[in-house]
């Protein structure tokens, strides 16, 4: 019985590998498609390729892999986790924004975050802000070098759809609203509000081990400065990939397209940008963990100035940095 | 429109949308309508071990989950698919409330000493 079961096993395995290496080949396949003008191919495909690869090997190994929370795995994307009921957690994020079309550009934006899941559907996360600014001979930019308190933030997220054994998607709504006192890009005193509205979600590919990402973002602002109102709204989708290589190490890449428009409609576009970049996510012990993301800027346009980047509405780089500690 | 105007339609929007935000956090994503009678199901933890390993509870239903900790120190009940986590304390019990879950496997382990695992299984 026991070598019958076995052979089946093994037999399923093998299935599964088949298949892997199949679907492995064509994602490599259609990414290096998509992702052939943008020079990036490499990067992304070897990446996916990699984890698919992985894959094959490791099938064998699931009950290794404990079930993880997808919200941080996939780097800037966010996954549709909502914590653990009774779980609280504090967690610097930290996201710097660098390089411009000239000059010397770095802004660093730090949330203080405090992560509280008071039930199994609901998560409040809420903090202040701290900026720094290091803004040397830019363009359209005040020279600036200065640290400095940059608002408040608070974070709904509700548990739209679950994962089960019969549907392996999870959604989650987000709704982020914020209160700046220094303007994100420039450094300068202004007041400016936002709602960030993010639709996250996930895919589990293969349990416990491999994870597609997918987020839309809405993101609505409006500006009080000395000289009037300026409204203006960023629209985003992503996707992302997740494998886990150890059982608390995750790997992955993802890949972001943000459109910027003047107004809070989709009227007055200015520029739009591709970000491709790495992720990796640690879990240091079992109450603390950390992730690393890069992005970086492969493609855009900003309308009335030449160039394949839109460095005015979006910078060339973006790096987040985040640890968490569970309380 | 007047300033005065312009914030009370501000503050209107701000607590509608608190409103909102309260009331979807206290509704539970779409659940069939089945009955909402409340199962309960118990284990034990004793030389760090959970007793039953696996224990059973039925679909579409809440579960309160009873957790007998048997031992001399303190074991933190844990699960990323029932999404929860629970702190009991020494020769105690802790109770934890479970959404009503769809038919699987759902893994649990004790965060203190993780090599304490066990299985909720809905059938």
């Amino acid at each position: 019985m026991n070598l019958l079961n076995h052979s089946r096993r093994r037999a399923s395995n093998q299935l599964v590998a088949s298949f892997a290496n199949r679907f492995s080949e064509s994602i490599a396949t259609a990414i290096n498609v998509v992702f052939a003008r943008c020079h990036v191919s490499a990067c992304v495909a070897l990446t996916f390729a990699a984890g698919m690869g992985a894959y094959v090997t490791s099938a064998h190994a699931d009950e290794v892999y404990r079930e993880i929370e997808t919200k941080y795995i996939f780097g800037f994307t966010e996954g549709s986790g909502i914590g653990l009921e009774g779980e609280k957690e504090f967690s610097p994020d930290t996201v710097v924004n660098s390089g411009k079309r000239d000059g010397h550009y770095t802004a660093t934006e730090t949330k203080l975050k405090l992560e509280v899941t008071p039930n199994q559907f609901v998560q409040f996360e809420f903090g202040p802000i701290v900026a720094y600014h290091n803004i040397q001979n830019v363009t359209g930019l005040d020279n600036l070098n200065t640290l400095a308190f940059a608002g408040f933030f608070g974070e709904f997220r509700y548990l739209l759809l679950d994962r089960s054994a019969s549907s392996p998607l999870s959604l989650t709504l987000s709704i982020e609203p914020e209160w700046h006192n220094i303007d994100e890009t420039s450094g300068q005193s202004v007041v400016n509000y936002g709602l960030e509205t993010n639709l996250n979600g996930d895919l589990e590919l293969l349990k416990n081990r491999a994870y597609l990402g997918f987020n839309l973002l809405y993101e609505p602002e409006r500006t009080l400065t000395q000289s009037g109102t300026e409204d203006e709204a960023t629209l985003g989708i992503s996707t992302a990939f997740a494998y886990r290589i150890l059982p608390n190490v995750t790997i992955g890449a993802e890949t972001w397209y943000l459109r910027h428009y003047d107004g809070m409609g989709f009227s007055a576009f200015t520029g739009d940008a591709v970000y491709v970049g790495p992720n990796l996510y640690v879990q240091l012990t079992p109450k603390m963990f950390a992730t690393f993301a890069w992005n970086t800027q492969v493609a855009g346009h900003e309308v009335g100035a030449p160039g394949n980047l839109d460095l005015a509405d979006f910078s060339r780089n973006r790096f987040k940095i985040k640890a968490s500690v569970e309380f | 429109m007047s300033m005065i105007c312009w914030t009370r339609m501000k503050l209107s929007a701000a607590a509608a949308a608190t409103l909102f935000l309260c009331g979807l956090a206290c509704v539970p994503p779409a659940r069939p309508a089945a009955a909402q009678e409340t199962a309960t199901v118990q284990i034990s933890v004793k030389n760090r071990q959970f007793e039953p390993a696996e224990i059973r509870g039925p679909a579409n239903k809440p579960i309160v989950l009873r957790v007998k900790n048997l031992d001399a120190t303190p074991m933190e009940f844990e699960s990323v698919t029932l999404r929860v986590e629970k702190v009991v304390p020494a020769n105690s019990e802790g109770v934890i409330n479970l959404r009503p879950l769809q038919p699987g496997r759902y893994n649990f382990f004790d965060d203190f000493h993780q090599q304490t695992t066990g299985v909720l299984i809905i059938q």
